[in-house]
């Protein structure tokens, strides 16, 4: 019990004595959870709601496919990442193994089909009709998901936020393609299992407290955009 | 003028959906009337092309709407109304200039017009969601019109509203789509909105157009028993035209004989039709210009819209409506003897098909 309350004090003196490491790590976390996670919502929302407005054939396969996507274990989506971007790999000629670039599109991969899915249960749980008067107002396939997930955005928020927690918590997949190499792909989580493997844990505590923090930051300003002009019902 | 032909729709234990043949008169608003699940709402939804039918095909402005691609050029030029106003929860303006920002066009001064005919222009920076229902009804219309379309679909517009607000809005939206020359579709269960609003009735039942013709014609001279039965006909009874003097037809109902002014000779299986309100009900025989008198005996008495809904025995059934005013003066009670009497032109006759009999 000791030895945890000791964590804490030294964790918290770390934390304000921010060293340039820290600094460092905390960038790139922060960089590569806000990069992935844009261009996960740039993919996943308008694709989610393509799929819930559209009718195709195998549309419900389709919707398991995404829905099973949103459980995607990180190891597997790791071990694929480094398979792909390895020198012999398909797309090894990127060289993006061991870089930030490889580990947000690991993180890509994991929070798209998590974002997709939200968004694609929040426009179908928008009355039909809704989308149909959108439409016969005079709204191109475009503008009317852009009525709608405007409409929305409460829900759709949801799922960015959830996309963001699935990627700022994430450790196997950048450990796995970022190889956490310091200085250029340590980030927070993988720091923490470092440090907590090397038994420095007054260390671990403070990566992990600053990483709360960080993660309740991101939270805070999104849920500030999302509850916004507190107008809604 | 806007022309379907041989539309069909088929549904899965359902009957068809199937106009053999409608024309919509351009600059007039039309009326679609029939019980729920009749086909109006899908004739819409074809037309906004929204469904797609098995086969057909719908002329407008001279084209065949079902074979066009560009879909949204063909949306842009029309107007839906949705019974359920379906706003965006912004202001009252932003939901008003949506159609026309989705055009790309500015439109103040547009907006600023539609919210003024409308009579919502003091509610122009109000949230959709602080709105009453007869407002959101209001601004869903406003929305429709703005873009000034050239035909305009409306399906129940009404159909939540209060009766003083439906007065007011059907008198502003007549206004508007006359002065506008605008074609209107307008769906609605209610015979008094079709009324009120329409030039011309069509009457829908299970899938099909089963009379278009004016108000006029459909209330008095439905074209089927089906019709009839819809729009308010009271009493449908069976009969055959035992007599044919000029135009003056005698119809043998049992052992009673009603006249009625008809087309239809001697020999002929009718329905015999007469409205509620075309009866009168007397305690003597009277010396006015009707020529049907019957003695008849008083079933039920019961309340109904205004009135009262009198249910007569005078040897076949007659249902006439009765100020509740004549009910108090005459005395009118369950089991009473009165005179009812109607004229032979509020008689109107349909003839009788094999297959009517089956129903």
């Amino acid at each position: 019990m000791n030895s945890i309350l000791e964590g804490f004090r030294k964790g918290i003196t770390l934390i304000f004595g921010l060293n340039s490491e820290v600094l460092e790590i905390l960038r790139l976390s922060l960089w590569v959870s806000i990069v992935a996670t844009s261009i996960a919502v740039l993919i996943g929302v308008p694709l989610g709601s393509i799929i819930a407005i559209k009718k195709f054939p195998f549309k419900k396969i389709v919707i398991a496919l995404v829905n099973t996507g949103m459980g995607l274990p990180p190891v597997v989506v790791g071990l694929f990442v480094v398979l792909f971007l390895s020198r012999n790999g398909p797309l090894g000629f990127l060289r993006w193994l061991y870089t930030p670039k490889g580990m947000v599109l690991a993180q890509v991969i994991i929070a798209t089909p998590i974002i997709t899915g939200l968004s694609l249960a929040a426009v179908q749980s928008v009355d039909p009709r809704f989308y149909q008067q959108i439409l016969s107002l005079g709204a191109t396939t475009r503008q009317s998901i852009c009525v709608l997930v405007r409409e929305i955005r409460l829900a759709i928020l949801a799922a960015v936020i959830a996309g963001f927690g699935s990627i700022i918590s994430e450790v196997g997949a950048v450990m796995m393609v970022g190889g956490n190499i310091k200085g250029q792909t340590r980030v927070l989580t993988t720091a923490t299992v470092l440090e907590t493997n090397m038994g420095n844990f007054d260390i671990a505590i403070a990566l992990g407290l600053i990483l709360l923090t960080m993660s309740f930051m991101v939270n805070l300003a999104l849920t500030f955009i999302q509850q916004g002009r507190g107008r809604q019902r | 003028m806007i022309k379907i032909e041989s539309l069909k729709l088929s549904f899965p234990g359902r009957l068809d959906f199937l106009i053999d043949e409608l024309s919509i008169e351009e600059g007039r608003i039309s009326a679609i009337i029939g019980p729920n699940g009749a086909g109006k709402t899908t004739l819409l939804n074809i037309i906004a092309l929204f469904q797609k039918p098995d086969h057909g095909s719908i002329r407008i402005w001279g084209e065949d709407i079902l074979k066009i691609r560009d879909k949204l050029n063909f949306r842009r030029k029309i107007s839906f109304v949705f019974s359920q106003p379906y706003l965006i929860n912004r202001t009252v303006y932003d939901n008003v200039v949506l159609p026309l920002r989705l055009r790309g066009i500015r439109g103040t001064q547009a907006v600023d017009e539609m919210l003024d005919l409308f009579k919502i222009g003091r509610l122009k920076n109000n949230t959709a969601s602080t709105l009453s229902q007869g407002e959101k009804h209001r601004v869903s219309l406003a929305r429709a019109f703005v873009t000034r379309p050239r035909l305009v679909l409306l399906d129940e517009p009404f159909l939540s509203l209060d009766a003083r607000f439906k007065e007011s809005l059907i008198d502003d939206l007549r206004r508007i789509i006359s002065l506008n020359k605008i074609t209107a579709i307008f769906v609605t269960q209610d015979h008094f909105e079709a009324l009120a609003l329409s030039d011309t009735i069509a009457v829908m039942m299970n899938g099909k157009i089963l009379q278009m013709s004016s108000p006029e014609d459909i209330f008095t001279r439905p074209a089927s028993r089906e019709a009839a039965d819809f729009v308010g006909v009271e009493t449908i009874i069976e009969g055959l035209i035992s007599k044919k003097e000029d135009n003056l037809c005698f119809i043998k109902v049992r052992e009673k004989v009603l006249e009625a002014v008809s087309a239809y000779s001697e020999g002929d299986d009718v329905f015999i039709c007469i409205r509620p309100e075309d009866v009168t009900v007397s305690k003597h025989m009277d010396t006015n210009s009707a020529r049907n008198h019957f003695k008849a005996v008083i079933i039920n008495i019961e309340p109904w819209r205004l009135e009262y809904k009198v249910s007569l025995d005078c040897g076949f059934n007659l249902i006439a409506s009765v100020t509740a005013q004549s009910v108090k003066s005459l005395d009118l009670r369950a089991g009473g003897e009165v005179i009812a009497s109607f004229k032979a032109t509020a008689v109107h006759l349909i003839r009788r098909k094999a297959q009517d009999d089956r129903i």
